[in-house]
């Protein structure tokens, strides 16, 4: 039923996303693009794809961070056209979207400060689908009460911080414990808000938000293996949703002293059995990525859904992530390791 | 006589260059201003960065990069890019750069960048200099209209005595007293006004004036509107914390002297500076803009230039480049006609660089360059290529958005010429309304050069593209029109009316015209409001339409008979077209003649009911023998005779084709093996230089199976017989759009103009004067345009379904030449 309506106000969209898929480089664009020698070579065969002249008007030496910034230009603008078209629900499900980008913008805001870069630096640093206007003022103030009370009570972040203001000290790993905590429950809300949506948008959102959320936990305890967080501290941290959620796993979980013991809880979900496997020179992260490729080509088989928007935005991370890669080795000149991308389409 | 490749395409051949390496840019220079070679991709398993002049097309990339920075730069200036209309006699082999020339131009081109950005970037700093004096004069003024209030001094003595000496020395100078002034972006005001609030808690005063020109923001490169602000404080640490806020907020600060005095001297020295400054950057700005109007009027032949020697390395890439780098071999096709053409043109070319030559090396006449030219056998489809001029053009394009033709099969857009016209006049009958139509599309004939060279919106071009089908469709219109005697809904009596009105009568009574005579030609004006004439102009349309149809069909049923004794196909003759020629005629022929004779007949004088025919051809396969109402004597045995052999027609349809090929197949089986198979394949080609290098990516034979013969034809059968019935119903369109069309002009005359001729004297005419604008304006918006374009779709339709699939395969490729006017004007090609 839900499909009858859905084209209403969201029909345009969705075909424009879809457009915008078809444009996501094949795996045989990566091959030919893996076999260039230079990057000037890489420029001209982007330029039989869909980013069509993006380069043209770069004066000088081609580098791997104009052609990424470039890159996150075009998937900026896509995004925000987006915007601009949706209506509800889907104008929200894009703001919380861009929450995500929000909080990781705060961290790196307050890092920068703590670490006393310089501000412009930084800026350039944020990712624009997480602006706003006051994260400039974010390098003032040096404690997070403050900085709370100031800027962030104005943001829609305000409320993720309810967990997170007991931290006094800004540290490195305080900041990253901040973090994790925001995600949980910017995690935990978005979620709330995907499943008031409309099947199967609900549906595809909710496997998205659970793998986030799953991957979030995996990472957490990974990287809290040899440091002094209690049980107590990382069990805060732990999103509340997906597969790993249920406490008999994130008690097994947090309580994990090595890396053995972490791997035979995350095996325990089919899934996620290969994630730990380190053949073929895949780290975790590529293992992740992965995973969340085949979630988002799996989203494309459904319409009428909003998880379209989520799925083509990850896939266009993906794939900015693998061009960024395959110019980095190109540059370094490092043919071996060229063909470590990721191509899901 | 050379062909004209009209009414089928023109005959094309594989011709292979071999071009000397040192000519192939002149070469193919003069082969592009020809326009006439459409150039095989002989490298299409190579990548496109690693062919041999990828370095070539990188500079040009990078030229016209430089190029697009000019055009910026002139663009923001509003400096007009004179276009150079370079007509194609210019654009021709005479006028090629040469390789100095070229590298000259990429070299000047890398200069004027240069130039440019330098001038760009210098003007760019000083326009930031004078913003920053600008703003802060601004401030100066409006921190004076505070200054010079009263309470300000309480503010400013707020300040702790020793505080001041502090400041004095203190290096930045914003800080200085208990104030901050500076100015910020508007729309960050409140923002700014909001965290200031929280951090001191409202221990702050804050002013804001709006200042009133805009302001250039180095950030964006644009100027926005901004806001001088002075906020009053207290204490050194919220003092530094406040200007920390204000930094990061992208606020510009500027110190103040509190003391009158110091004000004024500070605001006679900033208005110094920014008299200087304005002055250098106003020097500045002339200096590039002069810079940019010398290049102005020239850019646009220079850019001309390098597109097209650009699109002269993107076909040299599509050559094979032989290893020993001594020539280049092209392949590519050619219209038969025009080979002489190009022989000549590269015998040009050789004779002129060879004589360059000679007379550098010191005049061996012997030592020439030859170009060869070589037309080899292939076994590839040609393309299809219809030779066209400004009337036929737009015709052939309405055909070609269908399909493009098969190769040499026979071309819809010639009999299109006459018949989309008369079908859409048909549907459009009223001499008014064709003739506003013809002097619309007069007009754009008339002026056609000056309006082509004119920039034309979306709509307009597909009128102007389309003035000779509008002109024709005007044109037939009128004669249609003349034909049902409508002019704007309304009547002509040319001639002596063949029915006469009794000539006395009480109102009220019913009176009946009798017929005195037949009107001369056309329908006879009489017609007009008689009470039975919507009975008549219907029964009369409709016949007409079917007739019409019938005819459209019948001809183009002829072309695949065309086509087949061309391509010499006799099983297409007898197993297609002979069954599918009778099974038309004996339904929709029988029924053509049937309508024709009864109009010949006249029912009343011999005292019968007149048949109907309707009902006579639904009998006819119903109840076939049966007859209600007798047309003509015998007819029981005819209608039986023709509905046998349309009924032995289908199966014959049916089985012929695939059978035939069956039994062909399977002699093909046996005669392969006498060596008679390879004799068409390029590897026993002597003439091609390429044979032996395996560059060739033939094009895969299709091998045909019985049973997709089988299938396809069970497809053709069954289509064409539906077909026959649903395409004659079909042509039924043209009565009721027909009578649509005269229905609408009768009402809105009555409605609009026609009321206006009750009234008299001075509201009569002023009545008739805005009456018949209303009328004229919706004349032109609904029954010309709006009624226009719809009875245009339905003439496209009959054309495209109902006459074209009956003979058009249309599995053509179309043929891209490569010619400079398309490398210039991708979008008109």
């Amino acid at each position: 039923m839900e499909g009858l309506f859905f084209n209403i106000n969201d029909g345009f969209i969705e075909a424009v996303v879809r457009g915008y898929k078809n444009g996501l480089l094949s795996s045989s664009q990566y091959v030919n693009l893996t076999q260039c020698d230079t990057l000037e070579d890489l420029k001209l065969q982007l330029s039989a794809t869909d980013y069509g002249n993006f380069l043209s008007n770069v004066s000088g030496v081609l580098s791997t961070s104009i052609i990424e910034s470039k890159l996150n230009d075009n998937l900026v603008s896509q995004f925000r056209y987006l915007k601009a078209q949706a209506s509800e629900p889907l104008s929200t499900l894009m703001d919380y979207i861009s929450y995500g980008y929000m909080i990781d913008n705060v961290a790196l805001m307050i890092t920068g400060t703590v670490h006393e870069r310089d501000r412009s630096e930084m800026l350039e640093r944020c990712h624009p689908l997480g602006w706003f206007d006051t994260l400039p003022t974010l390098s003032v103030a040096t404690d997070l009460e403050s900085l709370y009370e100031t800027v962030l009570v104005d943001t829609p972040l305000a409320p993720y911080f309810h967990d997170c203001l007991s931290v006094d000290d800004l540290d490195d790993m305080n900041i990253e414990i901040i973090r994790n905590t925001l995600f949980k429950a910017y995690l935990e809300d978005f979620s709330d808000f995907a499943k008031t949506l409309s099947s199967p948008s609900d549906e595809v959102m909710c496997r998205f938000l659970a793998f986030e959320a799953d991957k979030r936990s995996i990472n957490i305890c990974v990287n809290s293996l040899n440091t002094e967080l209690t049980p107590e501290d990382k069990l805060k941290m732990m999103p509340g949703l997906g597969r790993l959620s249920n406490p008999a796993f994130q008690h097994q979980m947090v309580h994990s002293d090595d890396l053995e013991q972490l791997k035979i809880v995350v095996n325990s979900v089919g899934e996620y059995k290969n994630f730990f496997d380190e053949s073929n020179d895949k780290s975790m992260e590529d293992h992740f990525y992965e995973y969340e490729m085949t979630l988002c080509k799996n989203a494309f088989t459904q319409q009428f859904t909003y998880s379209t928007i989520w799925a083509f935005l990850r896939s266009k991370e993906q794939e900015i992530r693998n061009i960024a890669w395959i110019s980095e080795c190109i540059s370094q000149n490092q043919k071996d390791r060229i063909n470590n991308y990721i191509a899901a389409y | 006589m050379p062909e004209e490749a009209m009414f089928r395409s023109a005959e094309m051949s594989m011709i292979q260059f071999y071009i000397p390496a040192e000519i192939g840019r002149e070469t193919l220079y003069s082969l592009g201003s020809l326009g006439l070679v459409e150039f095989r991709d002989l490298n299409s398993k190579v990548n496109e960065f690693q062919r041999s002049f990828v370095g070539e097309i990188r500079r040009m990339d990078n030229v016209e990069r430089e190029y697009r920075i000019l055009k910026n730069a002139m663009d923001r200036r509003s400096i007009e890019m004179t276009e150079s209309f370079t007509g194609k006699n210019e654009i021709s082999h005479a006028n090629i750069m040469s390789t100095s020339q070229l590298d000259e131009a990429c070299s000047n081109a890398q200069l004027l960048e240069d130039r440019i950005t330098e001038l760009s970037t210098a003007s760019e700093g000083l326009l930031k200099r004078q913003m920053d004096l600008k703003q802060y004069q601004q401030v100066l003024n409006s921190t004076d209209s505070y200054f010079d209030r009263s309470y300000t001094s309480d503010l400013i003595n707020l300040n702790d005595a020793n505080n001041n000496d502090i400041s004095a020395e203190d290096g930045d100078v914003s800080r200085i007293g208990n104030f901050i002034t500076g100015v910020i972006t508007r729309i960050k005001v409140p923002i700014l006004e909001k965290i200031l609030w929280r951090v001191l808690r409202g221990n702050l005063f804050m002013k804001t004036t709006e200042i009133p020109e805009k302001m250039f923001d180095p950030k964006s490169k644009e100027f926005v509107d901004k806001d001088c602000f002075v906020i009053f404080s207290h204490g050194e640490l919220i003092m530094s914390r406040i200007s920390k806020i204000c930094e990061s907020l992208d606020a510009d600060l500027y110190f103040v002297d509190p003391d009158h005095k110091n004000r004024q001297n500070q605001k006679v020295v900033v208005n110094q500076k920014l008299t200087d400054v304005t002055t250098v950057l106003e020097n500045t700005d002339r200096t590039l803009e002069t810079e940019l109007r010398v290049v102005a009027p020239e850019l646009d032949a220079w850019w001309t230039a390098i597109k097209l020697e650009k699109s002269v390395y993107e076909i040299m890439n599509r050559c094979y480049y032989d290893m020993s780098r001594k020539c280049l071999i092209g392949e590519g096709w050619v219209p038969k006609d025009d080979l002489p053409r190009i022989q000549a043109s590269l015998d040009e070319m050789s004779t002129r660089f060879s004589r360059i030559s000679n007379s550098a090396s010191g005049g061996n006449s012997d030592d020439s360059i030859p170009i060869i030219m070589n037309t080899i056998e292939t076994t590839r489809t040609p393309p299809t290529y219809f030779k066209t001029n400004k009337f036929t053009q737009a015709f052939q394009a309405m055909c070609d958005s269908y399909g493009t033709a098969t190769y040499r099969e026979v071309n819809p857009g010639l009999p299109t010429i006459a018949t989309f016209p008369f079908i859409f006049a048909i549907m459009f009958g009223d001499m008014g309304h064709g003739f506003l139509m013809f002097l619309a599309a007069l007009m754009l004939v008339i002026y056609e050069d000056p309006i082509s060279k004119m920039k034309r919106d979306e709509i307009f071009d597909m009128a102007y593209y389309g003035r000779y089908i509008v002109l024709l469709m005007g044109a037939f219109s009128m004669y249609t029109g003349f034909v049902y005697n409508d002019v704007y809904s309304l009547s002509m009596s040319l001639f002596t009316s063949g029915w006469k009105w009794p000539l006395e009568w009480k109102e009220g009574d019913l009176i009946t015209s009798h017929q005195t005579g037949v009107y001369a030609i056309g329908l006879d004006p009489m017609w007009h409001g008689a009470e039975n004439a919507l009975l008549f102009a219907n029964s009369y349309k409709m016949k007409l339409s079917v007739l019409i149809g019938f005819i459209h069909m019948s001809y183009s049923y002829m072309f695949s008979l065309v086509n087949a004794l061309y391509f010499h196909r006799p099983v297409e003759i007898i197993g297609n077209f002979i069954p599918g020629f009778i099974f038309l005629h004996a339904i929709f022929g029988y029924l053509s003649i049937c309508i024709v004779y009864k109009w010949c007949v006249d029912w009343v004088a011999i005292g019968k009911p007149a048949p109907s025919l309707l009902n006579m051809l639904i009998n006819m396969f119903l109840s076939p023998g049966v007859i209600d109402n007798q047309l003509y004597p015998g007819q029981a045995t005819v209608q039986v005779i023709l509905l046998l052999l349309a009924l032995i027609c289908v199966p014959c349809m049916l089985l012929i084709k695939p059978l035939w090929f069956r039994h062909t197949h399977s002699e093909k089986y046996i005669s392969l093996p006498n060596g008679q198979g390879d004799d068409h394949s390029e590897g026993t080609n002597s003439n091609n230089l390429l044979s032996n290098l395996h560059l060739d990516d033939s094009e895969p034979v299709e091998e045909q199976a019985f049973g997709d013969i089988m299938i396809n034809q069970v497809i053709h059968t069954i289509e064409f017989c539906l077909n026959s019935v649903s395409h004659t119903a079909s042509y039924l369109r043209l009565w009721a759009l027909s009578l649509a069309h005269a229905q609408l002009s009768s009402v809105l005359w009555t409605m609009t103009i026609g009321a206006s001729f009750h009234f008299s004297g001075i509201i009569g005419i002023f009545f008739i004067f805005f009456m018949f604008a209303l009328w004229f304006i919706l004349t032109v918006c609904i029954l010309v345009v709006m009624e226009g374009t719809s009875a245009m779709l339905h003439a496209l339709r009959l054309h495209w379904v109902e006459s074209m699939s009956k003979y058009f395969e249309g599995e053509g490729i179309a043929y891209k030449p490569y010619s400079f006017a398309t490398v210039l004007h991708p979008d008109q090609a």
